[in-house]
Formats: C-alpha cells, structure tokens, sequence
C-alpha cells in the first residue's frame, strides 16, 4: 500500500509499493569535470551566444518546405468578420493550454476542490484570466452585483454597508501580484510523485489586480484603537472565514474587482475578493460580503483544522500567512523538455520566482544537483510579491543535468534545499512547501521531477 | 562550503557589501525600493516615497473623508454576524431566522439545544453519506471525523530526517486535532450539509454538533455524553478540546491583543523556525549527489497532459436540459461520484437496475429516502416535481 498525501492534508492510498531508492547521480570523477564546465559556463556564457552560429553552422534541408512553397488556405479566403466573437476566445489550437485537475486532490466531487494552472505554458509575469488557477471549497458561486453588500462592523466608528458601485467610488490602484495556495507542491512533501509540473506548481497564477486599498477604507470609516484582527467571510455557501491581523489590512491588502483589466472572473470572486499580497491564496477571500473588526482572532475551521503545520513535535503552526521565497525552472520542465535540441545548441533556460515575504533580489541555478551554483538574470518588470522571471542562456554539451533554481528575496531569505526544510518542519506540514525543484535532464533531453535529499528507507 | 562572500562576482559582491553596510547603520534590511524589514509577517514594508510605491506612481493627494455607503441595522448585522469564537463570542442563545430570534406560540424566544440523539438522527440522514457511519470513514474522499488519536500526531511519515521512519500517518480528526469546539458549531451551521448550507437551525446544529463530539470521545466537565444528553450555549461553553494547546505561536493574549500578532511577526521574521537556505555558490554537497527519483508516479490527469497544438475533436454541441442544474446543484455531490455508493450517473447498469423496479417506485424512494439517502436527497426545498424532474434527466442520461 503506498500511502500519499493530497493536497487537504488528508493521507489516502494506493495500490502500490512505498520504497524509494537512494541513487548516486555519478562517479566524483564526471562531477568533477562537469563542474568545470559549468564555471566556464558562468564565466564565458555571453561570448558563448556571440559565437554559437559557428560553433554549429546551419545546414540546408534536401526538398523545399512545402509550409512555404504551397500557398494556405488561411491566406487565400476571407478570414473571421470582425464581429464574429464579441468577446474573443484563443485560437483552437490552443486548446491543450487549459487548467487540469487530479481526483485524487478532491473531496471526491469537482466542487470542493483545485484546478491546476498550465504555467508550463505561461508566458511573462500575468496569467490569462481563463487560466488562473481555482480552488472553491463548494463550487463557483454566481453573485448578482446588483445584490451585492459588503458589511463592515464591529470595532469601528461606525458599521457601514456598501453596494458595489459605492465601493467603486473610491480611488482605484492597479497592482500586480501572484496568489498562491499554501498547499502548492504539497505531494512532494515525502518523495517525489508528479512528473509534471502543472500539477507540482500550478496551484498559483499571477494578475494585474485593479480595486480599492483596505487602508482607504478603513480610515474611511475609522477603526477602534482596539482593533486588531479582521475577518473576511465570502457570501458563497462554503463562505470560508479567515483572520488577519489589521496591520496587513492597513498595509497593502485591496478590496479588487478587476483582473487583467476586466471584471473578476466568477471562480476568482465576482464582484469583489479581498486580495491580501503575498499571503496563503485561502485568506483572499472570494465573493466578499463582510468585513468585522474584533481584539481577538477566530479561530474558523480553516485556520485550525486545515492551514496548520503539524511538526515533529506533534504541536503546529498556525496562522502561518506568508508564502514563501520560492521559484521553478518553467523552460525546460517535464511538459517542455529539450527532446528536440541536439548536443551544442544554444537553449534559454527560463523560470518564475517569488515571495511573499517581498521583492525578489538574485536567483541562482544549478546544473549538479546543487553541488553548484551561478547568478541567473532577472528579467522584464520585478516588482515585490509578484512573480518575476529569471532567464540563463545555457550551451549544452546533450549530458545529463539536475537542474534547479534557487531564489533570494529582499530580506536575504533564502529558498531552502530539500533537507533544509524537511530538518525544520519535517514532513507532515502539507502546506508552504518552498524547497528547491530539480529535473533530472536525461541526454535525450527528456525531464524528470526528481529529489536531491538525504532518504534512507 | 564556497560561500558568496568569496566568489568574485562583481554584481552580486557589490549588492551584498551595499546591504550589509546599511543593516550595520539603520538596524533593519533596507532595499532601493523604499522598503523596510517591519511589515507584520517579517517581511518587508514599502512606503510611499517620492510618489511612488515600488516601482508603482500614486496618486498622493490628502482626503480627509469619502463618506461612501450607509450604517448597517442591527438587525442587518445579527443576520449575517453568525461567526462563533473559542470565548464563546458569538455562541447562539436562541434559535434565529433573518437575524431574529424565532418565537414560539406563546411569544417567547425559542432556546437553541438539540439532544445527542437528534443529532445522531440528523447526522445518519445528511452527513453520514459523505462522512460514513459514526464519522469514522470519509465516503468517496470526504474527511473522517472521528477515530483520531492524539499521540499520532507527532508521527512523521517517512521523514527522511528520521532514523526510524514511522509507517502511520497522523490522524487529524475533530477530537484529536481541533483546538475548539466553537470551530465545530461555526462550520457546521455556515457550511454544512455540503450541498445546501445554512439549512439547519441553531438548535439542530448543537445537536449535531454534540453527537460529533460525542463520537470523538469529547466529555463534558469529565462527563461522557449519552443520547439524551442536552447540549446547549452553557453546556458547549464548558467543552475543552484535547489539543487546545497543540498549536503555536500563542495568539489568544487578551491581556494585550497586540502581543498574538507580534507572537507572529517574530516567529515569521525568523526564517529558521520553517527552513532556510544558504547562498553557498560551489562545493556545496559534501560526497554523492543524493538523488530521488519518482516510484509511484500519480498521473490521472483531467484532461489528459498534452502541448500540441492541433485543432481539438469536434465535439456536440452541449445544452443544458430539464433538471441538469437542479442535479447538478443538489444530487451530483453523491450520484457523481462512484465511491459514495449511491447509482452513478451515467453507468448504465446500474441505473437499469433502479428503473426495473418501476419508475413510479423510482420516483417514490427518491421523494421519501431510501438507504443512505434522505429525503429529497436533504434538500427540502425541492418540491415533488423538481425531483421528478431531475431523476427523469438522470435516467436519461444514464440510458
């Protein structure tokens, strides 16, 4: 019986043997000349590009392509009316680009339950919104904005309801930031058993959230001295309560409705979700109704049975907010291998880092399974508890690699190893897994998830 | 271990000297945007600063008051305000409908209480096909919520930090996990039965609610509970939790409400308490690279994995037909799915035995309940020619 744990903390089983391997990647020898390469690599890498279309000069093929010579039938009719979708839909061929689920992650039902987002296919920093990742505890809930109130009571001057075009009048911000489950990655807690990265990091996406800083609001309305915590409870049947302290709500948490430049999609909220930036993707609530201000925490069923970290030591962590400093190689990974490069091609090795705990600083990469590490750019826009890209333009030599990525955030919190973190929390935590992701590049250019840890079994 | 500090790497050599220097003048980490080591995770805090928040450009003119919305009425608030807190805040007195109490023929406030008894009778007719007999099973992927013992939640499953790695997971049930029993009355009475919440009066949820906690083995003032016992705000405020304390860092600090956040903050603030990483640049793994690779690989992927990019099968075209939404809402939670036991729909067999009997009979039990299913399947606001409805749609799309 092998026994796996799902994304709920719940341990289920299946028909199968549990006993991992240990394996040695290689002789100390070939470790040894490999790491030479790799410094080369690091040091020369830029005059490597300049002088890679001579090092494998581009050949003719035998016969005309016939993609060019023939003409196509999407150049010689007329195309769509204009018209024709008045809100427009991608092209069919890119209908493998989709979110997917596991049963397996489910309370058996598709209500209460994950969708993973496809980012081995995201491009950038902003995911599409028919693409956000989505996690409901009982199913979409489709809410009349007309009917929409949000209640904001308790330890404030005064309680107050408002409607959803009142909410709007107030001055919007437009900022970018990923949400991200705390159970992201949470399968690999005790071995590895995705080969695919969809299902290993999907469990978050990124968006360009346009709405009203809480901070307005709330001096708006004015708080009692006493006002420490605030839970937000969603009007959907599950509702999913959750507590934060008022210093996040005054810091950069957003009331939003718009994403990506139009509404909330209905599986992120609509009209309005709390958005609480960097934080467990569970505390933003979506579908929002209330607001209420107290002295005490709650304590609501997802911060006490579910959302804890259970330690070596029986006890566990609560209100653990943060996701966080993490990153992923997205290009290659097991989806996007390099079984179409051949030995001395030149090949972009591209990824997404992140953290919650604020801006992502230096990210390093590794070709040996950690033993070695160079610097990796950051590219395009990099801004706090957003995901941010890394890019390395590596020349392979068509040998095996255990590719990784190492992220450091602004406060030189550094992404830990597999036993870094396991040797802190152990294994039974289920949520902020944010060790390293390794694949294992075999010489046909084929991607596996693997695990650099020490495991005897 | 070829830490950073060593390697001679212009760009990052400088950008660690920078950061180092600042931290020994001002105390705290401070970046080039705006940002400081203070924000209540631990993390950073950026400030507004030259018009500008990060990399972003704000409008900072100064309002004093916007004035948007209307107060809210009492009643407004008692109807949506139903939270339930460990102190007790929140606990309902009486039962309440539209954010009053209800009241009895002669006028007076009906006291919310409900017997262990009725609530085994409520839970074996709207929870136990999801959660199995007595909680001790989840059904079809459901959670179990009883039969946990408090001593196994410090196994580890396979820790590779271990020397002996244990085979027995931790069981994270009501009675052997849960710090508070107002958690319990909260999700039950907002979330629960599954597929229609918020249907079940405060009365019935501490019924409920006290034949769960009776089944985790929950005592009340070292009494063990039986059928008849009563459970009500006073009873329920004297439950204490087995694993009260089995939670960290101390948030309820009512002497000082400040201090649970700050608790918090320092605990989050230091990186070490969850694992932290290195910046070691070369040498970093002393001897064999320790490689795992996958044994059981979980792959049941929906829809299957592809990246091609190829025109789609051409499918039928889908409408929604009579009763699908009311399955859908209602039924599918248990007929969709194959572990719960109830006919699936769509598996043919099955549902051709359920038509032998006759439709009318068909018709008769899914109206008044039959085995694990309660009438109308819990949901009472259906009425007779709703369900006739929807088990005409699900015999037909069984077919």
């Amino acid at each position: 019986m092998h026994r796996y744990q799902n994304f709920q903390g719940e341990d289920m089983d299946k028909d199968s043997k549990m006993s991992e391997e240990v394996k040695s990647l290689s002789t100390d020898k070939k470790i040894t000349s490999r790491r030479d390469f790799f410094k080369k690599t690091a040091v020369y890498s830029a005059s490597l590009v300049a002088t890679s279309a001579a090092l494998s000069p581009m050949k003719a093929i035998a016969s005309d392509d016939p993609a060019i010579i023939n003409d196509v039938e999407w150049g010689t009719k007329l195309g769509d009316k204009v018209t024709k979708f008045r809100y427009g839909v991608p092209s069919p061929y890119e209908h493998n680009n989709v979110r997917r689920n596991d049963p397996l992650l489910s309370s058996g039902d598709e209500y209460a339950t994950v969708t993973m987002c496809p980012i081995h296919e995201s491009e950038g920093i902003i995911t599409p919104n028919g693409l956000f990742f989505t996690r409901d505890h009982g199913g979409t809930a489709h809410v009349d904005p007309e009917q929409f109130r949000l209640m904001i009571h308790g330890k404030v001057k005064k309680d107050v309801v408002l409607t959803l075009q009142q909410l709007k009048r107030y001055p919007s911000v437009t900022r970018t930031y990923f949400i991200e489950c705390p159970a992201n990655g949470s399968t690999d807690w005790r071995a590895p058993q995705y080969n695919n990265l969809q299902f290993l990091k999907g469990m978050m996406s990124s968006a360009q959230w346009t709405g009203v800083l809480l901070k307005t609001v709330l001096e708006d309305i004015g708080l009692e001295a006493d006002a420490v915590w605030m839970l937000a409870e969603g009007s959907d049947n599950a509702g999913n309560p959750r507590t934060i302290p008022v210093e996040k709500a005054l810091d950069d948490a957003m009331l939003v409705w718009g994403q990506n430049g139009e509404a909330l999609r209905p599986e992120q909220g609509y009209p309005v979700r709390l958005l609480v930036p960097g934080w467990e993707g569970n505390l933003n609530t979506k579908w929002l109704k209330r607001l209420e201000f107290s002295d005490k925490p709650w304590h609501s069923k997802e911060e006490t049975s579910k959302y804890t970290m259970l330690q070596k030591s029986g006890k566990a962590i609560r209100y653990f907010w943060i996701n966080e400093v993490n990153s992923v190689i997205t290009s290659p990974c097991p989806e996007k291998p390099w079984t179409d490069l051949k030995k001395g091609d030149v090949v972009e090795i591209e990824g997404i880092a992140w953290s919650g705990h604020g801006t992502i600083k230096h990210v390093d990469i590794t070709f040996d399974g950690g033993d070695n590490w160079v610097e990796a750019s950051l590219k395009g826009l990099v801004l706090p508890k957003s995901w941010t890209r890394f890019s390395y333009i590596l020349k392979w030599d068509g040998k095996p690699l255990l590719l990784s990525s190492r992220a450091v955030d602004d406060i030189d919190n550094v992404q830990p190893t597999i036993d870094q973190e396991t040797t802190a929390v152990g294994v039974e935590s289920v949520y902020h897994r944010n060790a390293n992701v390794t694949w294992e590049i075999t010489e046909k250019g084929e991607v596996h998830n693997v695990h650099i840890r020490k495991h005897h079994v | 271990m070829f830490t950073l500090e060593n390697i001679m790497f212009k760009k990052t050599f400088i950008g660690l000297g920078l950061s180092a220097s600042m931290l020994l003048f001002s105390g705290c980490v401070v970046d080039n945007n705006h940002g400081t080591k203070t924000a209540v995770d631990g993390g950073m805090k950026y400030e507004i600063k030259d018009g500008k928040y990060t990399s972003y450009h704000v409008n900072t003119q100064k309002i004093d008051t916007y004035n948007k919305g209307r107060i809210a009425t009492k009643t407004e608030i008692a109807a949506w305000d139903r939270d339930t807190r460990p102190d007790g805040t929140g606990l309902p007195m009486y039962d309440m409908k539209h954010g009053k109490p209800v009241l009895d023929d002669n006028g007076e406030k009906v006291i919310a209480e409900g017997s262990v008894g009725l609530g085994n009778e409520l839970y074996d007719a709207q929870c136990a096909m999801c959660h199995g007999d007595f909680g001790a099973g989840g059904v079809g992927g459901y959670p179990a919520l009883s039969g946990g013992d408090i001593k196994s939640l410090s196994n580890q499953l396979q820790n590779p930090a271990d020397e002996m790695p244990n085979q027995t997971p931790p069981a994270k049930r009501i009675g052997s996990y849960w710090p508070y029993a107002s958690t319990l009355f909260w999700y039950i009475q907002d979330s629960m039965p599954f597929p229609h919440p918020k249907s079940l009066s405060n009365s019935e949820t501490y019924a409920i609610a006290a034949y769960l906690l009776m089944e985790n083995g929950i005592k009340v003032e070292g009494e063990e509970m039986d059928e008849d016992f009563v459970m009500n705000r006073e009873q329920f405020l004297k439950i204490k939790m087995p694993n009260e304390k089995g939670f960290y860092p101390n948030v309820d600090t009512p002497e000082d409400p400040k201090k649970g956040v700050q608790n918090i903050t320092n605990f989050l603030g230091d990186p070490k308490n969850y694992g932290t990483g290195t910046r070691c640049m070369s040498d970093c793994i002393k001897g064999e690279i320790p490689l795992l690779r996958i044994k059981n690989e979980l792959n049941n992927f929906n829809p299957p994995v592809s990246t091609k990019r190829d025109l789609p099968d051409a499918k039928t075209a889908e409408t929604v037909k009579a009763g699908q939404v009311e399955y859908e809402n209602s039924c599918s939670a248990c007929h969709g799915n194959a572990a719960i036991g109830a006919p699936v729909v769509g598996d043919k067999n099955a549902w051709a035995q359920v038509t032998a009997k006759g439709l009318d009979k068909v018709y008769h039990n899914a109206i008044n309940g039959i085995n694990g299913m309660p009438p109308k399947g819990g949901n009472m606001d259906l009425s007779d020619e709703d369900m006739k409805t929807i088990i005409d749609y699900m015999i037909t799309s069984s077919k």
